[in-house]
């Protein structure tokens, strides 16, 4: 028995930076097999160069991947041919058609089942426009062509970088059902996502990145149950009073008020503890007018990555950096 | 082999593929056949009808054809060879094949293989429409088409077609090779065609030195017999190594190209 036995995926120590930017600051991942894994992040955390390390488009500074088992390093490529990937956006040959694009790009790497490409123009919804040149499709295609092309090698491991960009609703629900069902059939799926409700409707496993570094990992509703969030309405002229009131409860940044949402306070708290909070209230004299509790992948993250940019990075992940959790921010569980 | 028959289809249905023969096969009929057709217009003196009946009498009209082909074909193999190879950079199309685990430097020489491949059709199919252009230019022109089958100078073709293809290869590797440096199409194709064209200039001052360089080399290589590549459409170029030292020369640059396009691309470090 080695520490990553029944993962498909293990990251140690992994390091990586651009010139003087730090992109990676020693990260750590087990994805164990058969499950959805998703990979959160801020912008500029280090989700992207991380899906680059993992499909050799670039490589370490420092730290060791090992891919279904092995070892993958710079000479380690046919790994890869047991890998799908979708990497930041779809790229294709604009002046062919999807089903050129699937057909040209199954000419790499592994071999492709005869009838795969059919299939796959099938399951992404994309078999009456497979003959029109991908210049013509629109985001949402594109990115249904690169999951399509990503699921080429029917991969034991599968790579997606935002697969939910430009989809709409059913096409995000369809996406949904189908990693899930991959990973039913025994299939790893590692999916980095800026859409939080997403993620916790799809993903057994979280990793949450911060910086660069791995900040909080493990089943979802581990995660969940033991990191809640409390959710109290006053009257907004009270909301100083009450977030000083409530200070004891969420620790250092665990509570905030909510500037889309005047009057909300969110408390860092698990839901067992929201009598507690109102009761807190009620004896500085403020008498709520709302109070919810529930589990929030939202406020977990925000509370985890602090909601501000990373140096260098891409700007606040909400544009409203210690405002509080943004205008999405919203329990989820029942109205106490 | 799946990979390198990818690649041809790739060029088959890439639209630069059909311009750049467009505009090579264009120019050279429109200009034989208006060569043909105005030879013989009055108040031209004998030397200049001489000049234009050579480019459309046969079997003379061969070596003009094959000289233009050779001559133009080359700025255009650059800008072909740069616009393919930095496609694969602009288009982001390099990143799946490497994610799917394939080779690098197999995918970067494979995809130069049917490049290779589809400039000898290029160069053959350009031939045969010139050649029926100067038969066409002929007739207008009323010169005699007797010499179509000279058996000394149909001898000759395959040799030089031989060597003409590997100097528009050689001159497409280099294209190619830029643009992978470049990790851009419009940027190797603007370094291509900047480097083709400051060839010619610094061959003014330094021609002991520009002599060994790609584009004169491969100029030198196909100046065997009455086929210059300086000549028609070519530019002027100087071509003072003889033609057997630049085949060798030719080889060598076009080597030194692939490798060079294979290697950055072997170690690059692909984003975007």
């Amino acid at each position: 028995m080695t520490g990553t036995d029944g993962l498909a995926l293990a990251i140690r120590g992994l390091r990586k930076s651009y010139g003087s930017q730090v992109a990676l600051a020693g990260l750590d991942l087990s994805v164990p097999k058969g499950t959805v894994y998703g990979f959160l992040g801020p912008n500029g955390a280090g989700k992207t160069t991380t899906m680059r390390l993992l499909t050799g488009l670039i490589h370490p500074d420092a730290g060791s991947i090992e891919l279904l088992g092995r070892p993958f390093g710079r000479r380690d490529r046919h790994r890869l041919f047991e890998v799908g990937a979708l990497i930041e956006s779809p790229a294709f040959y604009p002046f062919l058609s999807g089903r050129q694009n699937l057909r040209e790009l199954a000419a790499t790497g592994a071999l492709v089942a005869p009838g795969r490409i059919e299939e796959l123009l099938e399951l992404t919804g994309l078999r009456d426009r497979a003959g029109d040149k991908v210049s013509t499709y629109s985001l949402g295609m594109k990115q249904r062509l690169g999951i399509a092309a990503a699921l080429l090698s029917d991969p034991t491991l599968l790579l997606l970088d935002e697969p939910a960009n430009g989809l709409d609703p059913a096409g995000m629900v369809a996406m949904r059902e189908t990693l899930r069902h991959l990973a039913a059939i025994g299939k790893t799926v590692f999916v980095s996502s800026h859409l939080l409700g997403e993620m916790q409707q799809m993903a057994d496993i979280v990793g949450i990145i911060a910086a660069g570094r791995l900040v909080r990992e493990g089943p979802i509703q581990q995660l969940l149950n033991s990191e809640g969030t409390v959710r109290v309405r006053v009257a907004p002229d009270e909301v100083a009073r009450a977030t000083a009131a409530l200070g004891a409860f969420g620790g250092p940044g665990g509570v905030t008020s909510s500037v889309a949402e005047p009057g909300w306070i969110s408390v860092r708290a698990t839901s067992d503890r929201a009598g507690e909070i109102n009761r807190a209230l009620a004896g500085a004299g403020i008498w709520a007018t709302g109070l919810e509790s529930g589990n929030d992948l939202e406020m977990l993250f925000l509370g985890l990555t602090g909601g501000e940019p990373v140096q260098g990075g891409e700007g606040t992940f909400f544009g409203m950096a210690g405002a509080g959790p943004g205008p999405n921010a919203r329990g989820t569980g029942s109205v106490a | 082999m799946r990979l390198f028959l990818s690649g041809l289809r790739k060029l088959v249905r890439r639209q630069a593929t059909w311009v750049t023969f467009g505009l090579l096969a264009g120019l050279l009929a429109l200009i034989v056949v208006a060569v043909g057709a105005t030879a013989n217009r009055p108040g031209a003196s004998s030397a200049e009808r001489a000049a234009a009946l050579s480019l459309v009498t046969f079997p003379g009209a061969y070596d003009a054809i094959l000289s233009f082909i050779l001559g133009l074909g080359g700025l255009f193999a650059v800008i072909y060879g740069a616009a393919v190879a930095g496609s694969e950079w602009t288009f982001g199309t390099l990143k799946n094949a490497v994610a799917r685990g394939e080779s690098r430097s197999r995918y970067t020489l494979l995809s130069f293989a049917s490049i290779a491949v589809v400039i000898a059709v290029g160069l053959v199919a350009a031939f045969a429409i010139g050649v029926v252009a100067a038969l066409v230019g002929a007739n207008m022109a009323g010169t005699s088409t007797a010499g179509l089958t000279d058996a000394a100078t149909l001898g000759r073709l395959p040799d030089q077609f031989a060597r003409g293809w590997l100097a528009i290869i050689e001159e497409g590797a280099l294209g190619f090779a830029i643009a992978t440096l470049a990790r851009s199409q419009l940027a190797g194709i603007g370094a291509g065609i900047g480097l083709y064209f400051g060839e010619t200039f610094a061959g003014i001052f330094l021609p002991d030195i520009v002599k060994y360089l790609p584009f004169n080399v491969a100029t030198a290589s196909v100046a065997t017999g009455a086929a210059t590549g300086g000549g028609f459409g070519g530019g002027a170029r100087i071509a003072s190594v003889d033609a057997n030292t630049a085949i060798v020369l030719v080889v060598l640059w076009l080597i030194g190209a692939l490798a060079v396009a294979a290697l950055f691309t072997e170690r690059a470090e692909i984003s975007g």
